[in-house]
């Protein structure tokens, strides 16, 4: 082996910026998405089976006093799958960090001069694009497998699936902070399903409010997923849209708690 | 001008009641290599997160390439690479672009980092496997991988935490001549080992750790002469004149061991084997062989560790 190992002529470089640091950072997590897109297929299969069962299933929910007048079942209930989907997905960035973490690699990225908030940002990011490409994917089966052909149009479809991706991306970074301070894949796969399965159903995302019993009403009604629902279902069938502001920014708030806990969190020796 | 790489003194650090570090010092001079030499939960690790600015210290001060680990840590992590336990490589990213990521977060530009992840490559011998996934790599591939990627900016000290534990010997042969090759460069080099004949072969100076505290330092020979002796073992060609022998040696004066076919007597010096061959000679034995034995790091090891337990 020849000795030009450390001290051949150099010039030593002189660290980055932090959006140099953010780029590089997501691009190697799509790389690695690219490389293994089992995960995107999977985890789209679950909301799929949803989709197929529950517009099956509860197709006759369209017939009940309270559901919205002319509206089709599955008109109905896609943008609560979209909302769905961005949820599951945003459960999936914090057991993305926590695999980071385990991989050794987030070892070598903290002796490295960097501002570790960067990590985090580019998992953010990088989940942001593979929910995104999740939504576009699940949102093709349905118009052209189940017919999903809302009154917004493409327009409001896009809405809709932009507002989901908003919500995902809010409680992507709760998820961050719970993965930075828990560190457990198993554990936060487990809570997070917990948390999640319940407020789905307790919420406006299968059935109208007003078709739920009465307790499960108050739930439904102070549960933040109903308004999100409601959001997205707003702009898809092109109904007077309201909370879309106030889903957004319930969003961007999630989105500040969760990184102020984050960044601490994740800089809590390994 | 002060050419001491790493400099650490009266560092402490606790985990609950737990002392992981208690008044640590140690001064490692430039293209030096210093092993740190202890046993599993000694705080060998402990004192490497610290130095490398992964744990703040509770106590006591340390600097790195001149510049504090705690107010200077960005400084400090510009100027050090660090191969931990565990290989800290991306597995899913080929072996290529796990060198360009790190040499891009260090501010090299795309091209420079490609330069730089093939030219490590090609020195520790992964070219073949550059386009593979990580995660496909042997143990030992993956492990020359972690110390390549630790050696992308150019470091100026190296820390390597027990960088052999679980390699093959060949592989760990190979290991050693990278470290022999990285300070005949003047990179400056702190190494944990539990391997005694590691910390010997490469080390200029050893610190050995016990429960938190320095128990021990100095050259590999000064140590060997602070707790070490000399002994002498005889080889007889057949193991029936065993007592016979120790006899002989006990008349001269010294205190043999017996083994199956052998003698293990401490001596104080060389001179002493004309001493054993004149014994033998008297009661007409003959030994196949004679060897002098220094003794080992690992005679120091347990002395020194018995000492502070």
């Amino acid at each position: 082996m020849t000795a030009t190992l450390a001290a051949a002529p150099h010039t030593r470089w002189r660290g980055t910026d932090f959006a140099t640091q953010v780029l590089v950072l997501t691009q190697r997590s799509l790389r690695t998405l690219v490389s293994d897109p089992r995960m995107i297929v999977f985890s789209i299969l679950q909301p799929l089976i949803m989709l197929t069962l529950f517009s099956q299933i509860f197709a006759s929910i369209a017939n009940t006093p309270g559901f919205p007048r002319g509206v089709a079942y599955i008109d109905y209930l896609m943008p609560a799958i979209l909302v769905n989907t961005a949820m599951q997905s945003a459960l999936q960035a914090g057991v993305g960090l926590v695999t980071d973490m385990k991989n050794g690699v987030l070892a070598r990225f903290r002796s490295l001069p960097i501002r570790l908030g960067s990590v985090l940002v580019a998992r953010s990011l990088s989940d942001l694009v593979r929910t995104a490409a999740q939504l576009v994917l699940m949102l093709l089966f349905a118009v052209v497998i189940f017919g999903f052909a809302p009154a917004g149009g493409v327009v409001g479809m896009t809405a809709a699936l932009a507002l989901a991706l908003a919500v995902g991306w809010g409680l992507g970074w709760i998820f961050l902070a719970v993965a930075a301070w828990l560190r457990n894949a198993e554990l936060m796969q487990t809570v997070g399903f917990l948390a999640m399965f319940p407020l789905m159903f307790a919420s406006s995302a299968y059935v109208p409010v007003a078709g739920l019993p009465g307790w499960l009403q108050a739930v439904a009604n102070v549960n933040p997923l109903t308004y999100a629902v409601d959001a997205a279902r707003a702009l898809a069938l092109a109904h007077p849209v309201t909370g879309v502001v106030g889903a957004l920014v319930t969003s961007a708030a999630l989105a500040v708690v969760g990184w102020v806990f984050a960044v601490r969190g994740f800089r809590r020796p390994l | 001008m002060n050419d001491l790489m790493i400099e650490a003194s009266d560092v402490g650090k606790a985990f609950g009641a737990q002392k992981a570090l208690d008044g640590v010092g140690i001064a490692v001079p430039k293209g030096t290599v210093l092993g740190l030499l202890g046993h599993n939960g000694a705080g060998k690790t402990t004192l490497v997160n610290v130095l490398t600015t992964m744990l703040p210290p509770d106590a006591g001060t340390a600097r790195v390439a001149g510049f504090d680990v705690v107010r200077q840590a960005h400084q400090v992590r510009s100027r050090i690479g660090l191969t931990g336990q565990f290989a800290a490589v991306d597995e899913g990213l080929s072996g290529l672009d796990n060198l360009v990521l790190i040499a891009r977060l260090l501010g090299a530009s795309p091209r420079e980092a490609r330069a730089r992840g093939t030219e490590l490559l090609e020195l520790f011998g992964l070219s073949d496997a550059a386009k593979r996934p990580s995660r496909t790599y042997s143990g030992g591939m993956r492990r020359r991988l972690d110390l390549a990627a630790s050696l992308v900016g150019h470091p100026e000290v190296i820390f390597l935490d027990e960088p052999t534990t679980g390699l093959d010997p060949a592989s760990r042969l190979g290991l050693w001549e990278i470290v022999e090759n990285l300070v005949t460069d003047g990179t400056t080099v702190l190494l944990t080992t539990q391997y005694l004949d590691e910390a010997d072969r490469l080390a200029d100076s050893i610190t050995v750790l016990a429960q938190g505290k320095v128990v021990a330092a100095g050259t590999s020979a000064e140590l060997k002469a602070q707790v070490g002796q000399r002994s002498v073992t005889v080889t007889l060609a057949d193991a029936s004149d065993v007592p016979k022998a120790q006899e002989a040696l006990e008349r001269a004066g010294m205190q043999p061991v017996p083994a199956l076919d052998t003698l293990t007597a401490p001596v104080a010096s060389s001179r002493e084997l004309a001493v054993v061959v004149r014994a033998l000679d008297e009661v007409g034995l003959e030994a196949t062989e004679l060897a002098l034995g220094e003794p080992t790091l690992d005679d120091v090891y347990l002395t020194l560790a018995a000492h502070a337990a």
